[in-house]
């Protein structure tokens, strides 16, 4: 694996909670990783434990709790939690030391022991004296602190909400510099003012270019997914028109070409989502992501809804446009086979939780965490012998970790290889590592 | 040979849609053995779902079964009508649908759904024990006489006054049991309960203040296990105890619980000392009580058991079961003559049904002698039903029927054909290209009608000849205990009155059985308060409601994700093994399969194509459609392109007229087009319909994506073994 590609998605300590009455629901707590360009990345993990939401919070469907999610060098999402975990800290540190501080001078007033009681009156001044300046030091860097970080959850808040809008400005300005540098070398008039209507028009397209639609997604269940009232080549050149194309025949044209790069014929493009079969469908959804000519494809469970062998083709087809398109794919399924066949890295997820992250060869040679291993030994596969034989793992959280004295956190075990857990546990599970190889 | 649960043959079923017919299901036949699992694989349209809903009897309303018979103990399921279907349903055949979520009612508590069933189907099977019991005590006991009277009216009056008698002390027996039961059952929860009060009470200082009515309850609930053989002896004293603990509840009100806690404790060795005790042989007592007119003696229950097994084997028990072993062989025996007679009738007649063409008279005439020696020949005290014998009157009849009617319509219907073909060919000859294409024609064939009814007289023969055959193996001491045994779960069935309460307290056990954890909890909650998984569980605890002999589960786990998927089918295969269930699993993950099937049978647009125990389609595949399936899942080792199965399936309206599969198979041949292929016969358990098989055909490997993964198998599975 050539690991110097570039990072075109970085995912920095993603947090997303649900309101759940009084309780939030962690539903994505703290999940990090990055995807390299042109990679497939896995995502695994039982119904409920935070995948879906995870794809669906770095596309900005949800609104983030927390954390960062950086794609091309841009944040597109930023949560503000953290940094008011921050303040709400350093407000209690704040207290804490000042309560300390003024109990240390109290302490100090009544040890006064030598001297007359003028003497005694006046080194208690130059007592208090010291404690007012500790204190208003203390306050002075509170207060920076606090504003540090509310400039910084303003910069999150306009960002998360604004970075279309400051990507397709830096398009503007790069489209303007460029013709302007062309007309200033340009002397025949009637060219200039070619270039410059040219260049309005560009400037027009680049101001409703976007960044987050270079990321597109294809839904677990084509059925749901299309909307019965359009035709296809509605649902499908819709992106389009949204984006500011108002040609028909560029419209017209590029559906067409992207039915036939899915399988289907350019016949099928005035018929209705209801008309076609399950795999068909599926083969819609993926042609309605592909035209925005995206980046990066975030699958949600593509096949998990389709007929086995359906699934092969859908998957056949995936395979093939990434090839064509140098397609970066986050793959998010519950069906291990699946995943393994078809991504180079995987994550797995437990309860909103990483638990543990690996290239695809590796997380199946040597899971580690002991819910890779449960959820490993649950697959099954189309060998009775072996099915009769084979034992599931049951993964119980409480027994499997003692945390009382130490918090897991990501670790390292082996290059690219990490896993959820605490010191002890890495000793271990290094130990384990070593011995196998 | 294992006994065989249900029997499909040759069904086919068809829809009746606005575009036309469309061909769910074409003749297709397999046998359900007991305690086995059978999976039914195929794409969505393969018509797996129409067979199990035809079994089931829950065909939809535009469904035509058009040929066949599904058989199930003594009946064809695709004659009876809705009300004795509604017998079987659910009782005898129970079914898992594919998603949880829409097969419970929303609206409804858990514990509501589970207990409906069993409160309504309570009362009438209650009315159906009734009927069987006596229906058969007063078979046996008309065997009986003649077996062993000999016009003899004293011995004949002897007999009918024994019967009665059963009759009578089983009932009496039925009723000490319940009584017992109940008291046994009442302790029982209070253990469970005081246990965990006290258990709380001590570790983690549980404020017993609060408490004040889960406690009385508690204690009114224990003060029904006082009852003789439950707590008999030390009754007075754990009535002491009893009072004692309602007093102190109202003085650990004030604070002070360490009295409560230590009754508390008291009672609860008393209760776990009386369930203990062994049980007393109720079925006996009920005959010293009826009969003896004395009190049952007061002794130890081991000494009590013989007494009473004494009492009843030389009063009553030696003499019934001789007389039943006696009427049993006699009704055997005649049933067997009748059985040899039918043959020799069956000889005799059959040219008349090998006449072409078959005259009606004659054909109606030799139908009737024939099912009425059938009708004589069953054995009627035989526990377990001959499925043939019993539904060959109407069988024989609709296939007579069948041949007659066909010839009649024959006419119109070639009329009609050749009239949609002359409009094709016209278009044709136009030069446009119908998008259409002509039905074939629907004319049953005059040859295969009567060959249907030749096969009906014939599969009956075949049948009658193995049992003369193997009929000095009978063991008819067996079949008296099996008798007695089934008397007397008849005569269970008409005294446990299905009460809510009790209705509840199963429906708790069931939840335990399938793993949900606090049923008492759950029991009051809505399906929305359930995952995936759990609300699976609570569907397959209803389906077992009625405790079910054959489980159809239709793509239970495609719902679920692995983890839970897993332990569904885990629960599935432990529930088999437990009530020794019959399971049909139908699915289209052949990965789901191999953990849970004995056999498999691969569907393809309504035909079976492959068929053979899970080792047979696994590890030597021979159908194309199977090697296709096989290749196109990924599985952990495999890294090349998957083999797509290319297409989609036919159009089942004109079903093709070669191998159905030919279009989308790259190993087609020539015939593939033109011809269906045969099962061809592989070995005794596995059987393919493709005409690669057939010894003139070339010969064709699987893909290499399944013979890589076979190979890779047997090294994996000989270094597990």
């Amino acid at each position: 694996m050539n690991d110097d590609r570039e990072v075109l998605l970085k995912v920095e300590n993603l947090c997303k909670f649900f309101k759940m009455g009084n309780r939030e629901l962690k539903a994505v707590n703290n999940v990090s990783f990055d995807i390299k360009k042109g990679e497939v990345f896995g995502l695994v993990g039982e119904s409920g434990c935070g995948k879906t939401t995870t794809g669906r919070t770095i596309i900005k469907l949800y609104e983030p709790t927390g954390g960062n999610v950086w794609f091309k060098g841009r944040r597109i999402v930023a949560g503000t939690r953290s940094y008011k975990d921050e303040i709400r800290e350093k407000r209690v540190w704040y207290k804490e030391e000042c309560a300390r501080l003024k109990a240390e001078a109290n302490e100090k007033i009544k040890a006064i022991s030598v001297g007359s009681d003028e003497q005694k009156r006046l080194q208690a001044e130059k007592i208090k004296v010291g404690l007012k300046e500790k204190i208003d030091a203390l306050t002075a860097e509170t207060n920076a602190f606090i504003s540090e970080k509310t400039n910084e959850i303003k910069l999150a808040d306009y960002e998360d909400k604004n970075c279309d809008k400051i990507y397709a400005a830096e398009q503007v300005k790069k489209v303007q510099n460029e013709y302007a540098a062309l007309i200033a070398e340009e002397s025949d008039e009637t060219k200039k003012k070619a270039l410059a209507a040219e260049c309005k028009a560009e400037v027009a397209k680049a101001k409703k270019t976007r960044l987050v639609t270079q990321i597109q997604m294809i839904f677990q269940d084509p059925i749901a997914s299309l909307d019965p009232r359009m035709t296809v080549r509605d649902i499908i050149a819709e992106g389009l028109i949204i984006r500011g194309e108002k040609d028909k025949d560029v419209i017209n044209e590029k559906v067409y070409e992207m039915l036939e790069l899915v399988g289907l014929v350019r016949e099928h493009a005035d018929r209705y989502p209801h008309e076609f079969s399950g795999g068909q469908r599926q083969r819609i959804g993926v042609a309605r992501a592909i035209i925005m000519n995206p980046e990066m494809i975030i699958a949600d469970e593509p096949v998990s809804a389709l007929d086995v062998s359906i699934q092969a083709q859908v998957i056949n087809l995936l395979n093939a446009l990434r090839e064509k398109f140098k397609l970066t794919i986050l793959f998010v399924a519950h069906d291990l086979s699946v995943v393994k066949y078809f991504s180079d890295r995987i994550g797995v997820m437990y309860y909103g939780n990483m638990v543990e992250l690996a290239s695809s060869d590796e997380l199946f040679a040597h899971p580690l965490h002991p819910y890779t291993k449960s959820l490993l030994s649950a697959i099954p596969l189309p060998d009775p012998i072996y099915e009769r034989q084979r034992k599931r793992i049951t993964y119980n959280p409480l027994a499997e970790h003692d945390y009382s004295e130490e918090a897991p956190s990501m670790k390292e075990i082996a290059p690219g290889h990490f896993v959820f857990c605490n010191s002890a546990e890495e000793a271990r599970y290094k130990a384990l590592l070593s011995e196998k190889q | 040979m294992q006994e065989k649960k249900l029997q499909v043959k040759e069904l086919t079923i068809s829809f009746r849609t606005q575009n036309g017919k469309v061909h769910a299901v074409r003749d297709i036949s397999f046998d359900l053995y007991k305690g086995e699992t059978l999976a039914i694989v195929g794409e969505s349209g393969s018509g797996k779902s129409v067979t199990s809903k035809a079994i089931m009897g829950i065909s939809a309303v535009n469904a035509i079964i058009e040929n066949g018979e599904i058989l199930y103990d003594g009946k064809d399921l695709t004659k009876i009508d809705e009300k004795q279907f509604v017998e079987l349903r659910g009782n005898k055949i129970a079914m898992i649908f594919q998603d949880p979520m829409s097969s419970l009612n929303p609206i409804m508590k858990i514990g509501k759904q589970l207990t409906e069933a069993m409160l309504l189907k309570g009362s009438s099977s209650q009315k159906n024990s009734r009927n069987a019991f006596n229906g058969m005590l007063e078979t046996l006991r008309v065997n009986m006489i003649e077996a062993l009277s000999g016009g003899d009216s004293a011995k004949a009056a002897e007999i009918t006054q024994k019967t009665k008698n059963f009759d009578k002390f089983e009932y009496a027996h039925l009723d000490l049991e319940n009584a017992y039961n109940e008291a046994k059952e009442a302790a029982e929860e209070s253990i469970d309960d005081i246990d965990y009060l006290v258990f709380e009470a001590e570790k983690n200082a549980l404020d017993l203040k609060g408490l004040k009515p889960r406690i009385k309850l508690i204690l009114s609930t224990a003060k029904k296990a006082v009852s003789r053989y439950v707590v008999h002896e030390k009754a007075s004293e754990f009535g002491e105890l009893l009072r004692r603990a309602e007093e102190e509840v109202r003085v650990a009100e004030s604070g002070d619980t360490d009295g409560l806690t230590k009754t508390l404790k008291q009672i609860l060795a008393v209760l776990n000392e009386a369930v203990a005790l062994p049980m007393p042989n109720f079925f006996a007592m009920g005959y010293f009580v009826t009969f003896s007119g004395e009190e049952v003696p007061d002794m130890p229950v081991d000494e009590l058991n013989v007494f009473l097994r004494k009492y009843l084997d030389d009063n009553f028990m030696l003499d019934f079961i001789s007389y039943a072993k006696e009427g049993i062989k006699l009704s055997f025996e005649r049933s067997l003559e009748g059985k040899k007679k039918t043959v020799e009738l069956i000889d005799e007649l059959l040219p008349i049904f090998e006449k072409t063409p078959l005259v009606k008279a004659e054909c109606d005439k030799a139908g009737k002698e024939l099912a009425k020696a059938v009708e004589d020949s069953i054995d009627r005290l035989a526990l377990k039903k001959d499925d043939l014998a019993y539904i060959f009157g109407k069988a024989l009849e609709n296939a007579v029927n069948g041949y007659f009617s066909a010839v009649k319509k024959n006419v119109a219907a070639e009329k009609k054909h050749a009239k949609l073909q002359a409009k094709y060919d016209a278009s044709v000859a136009k030069g446009k290209t119908p998008d259409w294409s002509v039905p074939p024609s629907e004319a049953v064939s005059e040859e295969l009608a009567a060959e249907n009814v030749r096969s009906v007289i014939r599969s009956l023969k075949e049948d009658y000849e193995a049992a003369i055959e193997n009929a000095d193996k009978m063991d008819f001491d067996g079949q008296t205990v099996a008798m007695i045994d089934y008397l007397k779960a008849q005569a269970a069935g008409v005294v446990n009155r299905v009460t809510k309460a009790k209705a509840k307290h199963k429906a708790i056990k069931l939840m335990e059985e399938v793993g949900i954890p606090e049923p008492q909890k759950r029991f009051n909650q809505y399906p929305f308060e359930f995952s995936g998984g759990m609300r699976q569980r609570i569907v397959i605890a209803i389906a077992l409601a009625a405790n079910p002999d054959i489980l159809i589960c239709d793509e239970p786990t495609t719902a679920l994700d692995v983890t839970i998927q897993a332990q569904i089918l885990e629960l599935i295969n432990k529930l088999k093994e437990e009530r020794k269930l019959s399971v049909i699993f139908i699915t289209h993950d052949l990965g789901v399969v191999a953990n849970m099937a004995d056999r498999i049978a691969v569907m393809y647009a309504g035909k079976i194509v492959e068929y053979g125990t899970a080792e047979d389609v696994f590890y030597s595949p021979a159908h194309p459609y199977t090697w296709a399936l096989l290749s196109s899942m990924p599985d952990l080792d495999t890294n090349e392109k998957l083999d797509a199965i290319p297409g989609t399936p036919p159009n089942m309206i004109f079903p093709p007229k070669g191998d159905a599969f030919a279009e989308r198979n790259k190993y087609a041949m020539a015939i593939d087009f033109e011809m269906q292929p045969p099962m061809f016969k592989i070995s005794d358990t596995h059987y393919a319909a493709t005409w690669l098989l057939h010894p003139s055909a070339p010969k064709t490997e699987p893909p290499k994506i399944v013979t890589d993964r076979i190979e890779r198998m047997k090294t994996k599975g000989g270094e597990q073994a």
